[in-house]
């Protein structure tokens, strides 16, 4: 459960109590409050042990990956699978829009699918691109409980993750629509044998661990979770339980009436649970399965993971359920003498000759004294994810403001490899003479991202593609040049980000919540979808790019604002500074009437809010002089 | 739900009582209902919970949410239906209910509850209002034959609910009026008695047969019972009260409880008294006994002028707004004000009565009483000892008992050879209505004890329908809740 669908308090509560029992309490995909990352005077620690990297990316940025004992990328969830999380407008205040990057009052859907990753190649990538982030930071994978689950937890398992979730049908989605969480997903039993049985019969199994989740409630859960191959086990409907939560079943209405599921301050401050509360239940959980353990002759726990063997299908009578057949659930896969059947191994460690360990020595005296670093180096595309295990130090050692901007300026020459730049924060500008491959800045925090051909190149940059795919997926912060035009997914779900290019492929700044895009070309189709905040400017000067817009959530809208003037005029001046685009140079040289092809992509929900916003501040200067 | 902010904006309003001044004076009902629309913004309130405790709360398993968002949208009529499909008479509830469904209310663990009581009296006030309760007799005739033995509420419950499935259904009363205790027993400050008599009218008019002054065993015989009806039901009541065994006991002055309400109610309905007139008027009262019963000759006794009134209590004094002990939903033991503890007498805990002294005459005089400290042995058993050096003595003309009842008449059970259980009631299973004899059965407090008035409707209707299931072989269409108190059980039955 994310921050936002329930209350600071009860996230914060649930935060504490597994802080104090060495659990883990997880983030939810909402980002958050950096607040929560230093313990609090009396020793108890707000912050959540599991940060969730979900496909709306809400506030993952470089400080919220560092914080992280266990990074979780959530492919989906259980109970409605092929959906992302949901969180209705009337939910979203200040607070929670500010941990989310996102505007108040506006709904927010997580895209189905993460637009990085479309293979398993791509999930591998990004288990990479965390680990990067945050080297000391486990990698879990969320996955559904489905019928193949186990093939794609092989493919995770080979992707060097750490943990894979097998998520079951029945979690909570209190705020999710009926038709979202009605027949949707199977029972997490099914998905966890198939992933054991898979993973032990390709020997994958002593490299990962396993957690499951899904309506865990009681210690004889967790015994039958662990004898179909589970060594971790996820519980939020019953600890919310123990702290009040009442089962009103009014999650989507923001009137939880014991400030569980609400954001109204008036609510809130109804919210009587204590971490005591969670952590007696669960203590009665773990007494539950010492009872089960001693009485079935086993000391702990390990000895009984992956041990189907010792569960037994228990005779019904009833004619629709006498006929079910557990076999092929409750059977051990036969594989040699000594195949691990539970973890015993750690992943082979991925980032060992990253370039970045050269990069940080070189960039010490920034690290630590905040002192100005110049460096060259050659980039070629086996230099993936370049510059984030900088980044993690720098975000380490100086929190969330990170560095003055360009105190380290790192000069790449050559073809960059993919994840250029992922979740740089403030202070870091790296720069490429030569081109980019796939998810340059993804996730970007802060830094800067200059990316421009090299000036004996003999193609025309603004006629040919620099950059690859998902360009700037995620990005919180941060600016970003690109003298050429960048693949498809340019800029999706920015929240922050301000970024010129001289034209996009398909799909660009689809689900974008803030920020500001500058388009110096043309676009592909399908612009701006489910855009609902940030501006997006695009040089029209064949008057065709209303055709590829996508006008479902955004207005397009001529640039008569002195402030879009300025926006534009700025970031453009600084392209032409940075990257010495022709195009670029010419709008500024004209800047008149460029402006006039200029268009600008106004999503409605931004725009209404800023309207409401403008108006109570008029109403508020009348009122108060 | 038409609001679901409706909890926040509104605050909770109950029917207001009349000035004590004023009602005092006369016998009349105490509260004033609230205004339509403030009926309407009041069930507003409701949250339609995902899990609605008051459906677990209240015993009949009302559909309150369901009616609640009704009434807010001006569906009276539908709301009506809702209510009565758990609930026959919504009106004896409505004014006699303690609400246990208010005390489960999910909004009670943060602010007042929702007014359920209210509104649900405003429902059925505003359907007799438009004429909208009318008799529905069968639209089908079985050809059997029910006798009910007994008039209370669960006794009327059950025969309408068994006259609607198509039997023919005998109610044998052995008063002279219908109703049991809602006429005999509560006063007419807390329900007036139109109320029942208007539900007899509507039952006549279904087709539900009525005898008065039938004392089985006089006036009719148990044979005669057996042997012209199909199956019978005891809905007798709890009638045995609990005794005060000290001395002086047989002095005169000291009455139970029931006699001296019993009276006035009579009186009220301008009956006459032909046993020895019981009256406050003008004497020290002490009422002994903590429940609705003392509360209800507290109230009598302040309408006939006692000079001065003391109720006493063994138990200690409850705590006030919370006890940990009962946290949400459970049904709080905490301490109860009912308008007539509003309109005077003393009130005091944690004595126990030793002895009545009486005058020459062998009149009583005072009453002599120790105070006790309550205490759990070691076996978890709740104890009291004395504490000494705290006599008390308190003047005393005329002593009121309502220390609650001890089980069924068993002069009934006796005749038809049915069996008694430990407790003094008519013996049932614990997940049945049926007594020792297959066609007898028995629902209300002589199968339950003394209790709420909605449990003796919601056993009523539950015996009805395994009645029914017993008469015609199959399952029963009759709605009662779904065996959930069968489920449950009887009180203190739990192993």
């Amino acid at each position: 459960m994310s921050f936002g669908s329930i209350s600071k308090e009860a996230h914060e509560t649930l935060a504490i109590a597994m802080n104090r029992i060495g659990g883990r309490s997880n983030t939810g995909e909402g980002g958050e409050d950096p607040a929560r990352f230093k313990k609090d005077s009396n020793g108890d620690s707000r912050n959540s042990a599991i940060k969730q990297v979900a496909s709306g990316r809400f506030g993952v940025t470089s400080n919220y990956l560092v914080n992280a004992t266990e990074l979780q990328i959530k492919i989906a969830q259980g109970a409605k699978p092929g959906e992302g999380g949901q969180l209705p407008g009337h939910k979203v205040d200040n607070f929670i829009a500010k941990t989310r990057y996102s505007t108040p009052g506006v709904g927010l859907i997580s895209p189905p699918p993460h637009h990085d990753i479309y293979s398993i190649e791509d999930l591998a990538q990004l288990i990479f691109d965390l680990k990067n982030a945050n080297p000391h930071a486990e990698v879990s994978v969320k996955l559904v409980a489905e019928v193949g689950v186990g093939t794609i937890a092989a493919g995770v398992a080979k992707g060097f993750a750490d943990r894979i979730l097998i998520s079951g049908d029945s979690g909570g989605t209190g705020a999710s629509p009926l038709s979202s969480i009605r027949h949707a997903g199977v029972p997490w039993e099914l998905g966890l044998a198939e992933t054991q049985q898979t993973l032990v019969r390709n020997g994958l199994r002593g490299r990962v661990r396993v957690q499951t989740d899904g309506q865990l409630k009681t210690g004889r859960d967790i015994i039958v979770a662990a004898c179909l191959g589970a060594e971790e086990y996820g519980f939020s409907t019953a600890p919310l339980i123990a702290m009040g939560c009442i089962m009103m079943r009014k999650c989507h209405l923001n009137t939880c009436p014991v400030g569980i599921a609400t954001q109204d301050p008036v609510l809130r401050a109804q919210f009587q649970g204590t971490p005591e509360q969670v952590i007696n239940y669960l203590f009665y959980v773990a007494e539950e399965v010492r009872e089960y353990l001693s009485a079935m002759g086993f000391r702990s726990l390990d000895e009984i993971i992956g041990r189907a063997d010792l569960l037994k299908q228990r005779k019904v009578d009833h004619w629709k359920g006498k006929n079910v057949d557990l076999s092929s659930i409750l059977q051990m896969p036969p594989v040699a003498v000594g195949t691990p059947i539970r973890c015993v191994e750690k992943q082979a460690d991925r980032i060992a000759d990253q370039l970045d360990w050269e990069l940080i020595k070189v960039c010490n005296p920034a690290i630590e004294r905040a002192e100005r670093v110049q460096f060259e180096s050659p980039i070629a595309n086996k230099n993936r994810t370049a510059g984030t295990l900088l980044s993690y130090f720098v975000t380490a050692k100086h929190g969330e403001d990170g560095l003055p901007e360009d105190t380290i300026d790192l000069q790449f020459n050559g073809s960059a490899g993919q994840s250029f730049g992922a979740f740089i924060t403030k202070g870091i500008t790296m720069r490429i003479r030569g081109d980019a491959n796939d998810y340059v800045g993804k996730g970007l925090s802060g830094g800067k991202i200059i990316v421009a051909p090299t000036a004996d190149s003999k193609f025309i940059p603004e006629k040919n593609i620099l950059i690859g795919n998902v360009a700037l997926y995620g990005a919180t912060a941060g600016e970003a040049y690109f003298r050429g035009i960048a693949g498809e997914r340019f800029a999706v779900r920015n929240s922050g980000a301000k970024t010129v290019v001289e034209g996009v492929g398909d799909h660009g700044c689809e689900y974008m919540t803030g920020g500001v895009v500058v388009v110096l070309g043309k676009t592909g189709r399908n612009f701006a979808a489910g855009m609902s905040g940030g501006l997006a400017f695009v040089y029209d000067i064949d008057g065709d790019f209303k055709d590829n817009c996508n006008h479902e959530m955004v207005d397009l809208v001529p640039i008569v604002d002195y402030k879009d003037i300025a926006t534009i005029s700025n970031l453009v001046n600084r392209h032409v500074l940075y990257t010495g685009s022709t195009v670029a140079e010419n709008i500024v040289n004209d800047f008149s009437t460029a402006l006039s092809h200029f268009k600008k992509v106004f999503p409605k929900d931004y725009r209404r809010v800023l309207e409401a916003k403008r108006v109570a501040q008029r109403q508020w200067e009348l009122v108060n002089g | 739900m038409a609001d679901p902010r409706g909890f926040l904006n509104i605050e909770q309003q109950k029917h207001t009582p009349r000035p004590v001044y004023q009602r005092i004076k006369d016998y009349n009902e105490i509260y004033q209902p609230l205004p339509e629309e403030s009926i309407r913004a009041q069930a507003s309130r409701c949250m339609d919970c995902g899990v609605p405790f008051c459906h677990t709360g209240c015993p009949l398993g009302n559909l309150i949410p369901d009616w609640n968002d009704l009434v807010h949208r001006n569906r009276w009529e539908e709301a009506l239906k809702e209510l009565h499909s758990t609930n026959n008479f919504p009106e004896f509830t409505g004014k006699t209910c303690p609400a246990p469904c208010e005390a489960s209310c999910v909004l009670e663990i943060t602010s007042p509850a929702v007014t359920i009581k209210n509104i649900e009296l405003a429902i059925v006030d505003k359907g007799w209002e438009m004429g909208w309760i009318v008799p529905t007799p069968p639209e089908k005739i079985s050809g059997k034959k029910v006798a009910v033995i007994g008039s209370g509420p669960a006794g009327l419950a059950a025969a309408q609910q068994l006259c609607r499935a198509g039997h023919a259904v005998t109610v044998y009363e052995k008063d002279d009026m219908y109703g049991g205790l809602l006429i005999y027993g509560i006063p007419d400050f807390k329900m007036g008695k139109f109320y029942i008599e208007r539900r007899i009218n509507q039952m006549e008019a279904e087709g539900v047969k009525f005898i008065n002054n039938a004392d089985v065993g006089k006036t009719i015989s148990a044979e005669e019972i057996l042997s012209s009806f199909d199956a019978i039901l005891m809905a007798t009541g709890s009638s045995i009260a609990r005794e005060l065994e000290i001395q002086g006991r047989n002095m005169a002055g000291i009455e139970l409880a029931m006699p001296f309400l019993t009276q006035q109610n009579r009186r009220c309905l301008d009956k006459p008294v032909t046993e020895k007139e019981i009256l406050a008027t003008g004497k020290n009262v002490i009422i002994i006994g903590g429940g609705d019963t003392a509360a209800d000759c507290l109230g009598t006794c302040h309408r006939q002028g006692a000079k001065s009134i003391m109720q006493i209590d063994y138990n200690p004094r409850p705590p006030e707004n919370y006890n940990s002990e009962t946290p949400w939903p459970l049904w709080p033991k905490i301490l109860r004000l009912s308008p007539a503890h509003e309109e005077g007498g003393r009130r005091d805990w944690q004595i126990k009565s030793s002895k009545f002294v009486g005058d020459s005459k062998g009149h009583v005089k005072e009453l002599h009483a120790v105070r006790v400290n309550q205490f759990y042995d070691e076996t978890g058993e709740r104890q009291f000892e004395e504490i000494r050096g705290t006599d008390l003595v308190f003047p005393c003309d005329l002593a009121l008992i309502a220390i609650g009842f001890t089980g069924a008449d068993k002069g009934l059970p006796a005749m038809f050879d049915v069996e008694i259980d430990s407790r003094g009631n008519i013996g049932t299973g614990r997940k049945t209505y049926r007594t020792s004899k297959p066609n007898i059965f028995a629902a209300g407090d002589a199968r339950r004890g003394q209790s709420l008035v909605v449990w003796a409707i919601a056993e009523g209707r539950e015996a009805a329908r395994e009645i029914d299931e017993y008469l015609m072989g199959k399952s029963s269409q009759l709605k009662a809740r779904d065996t959930s108190l069968l489920q449950i059980g009887l009180p203190g039955m739990t192993k």
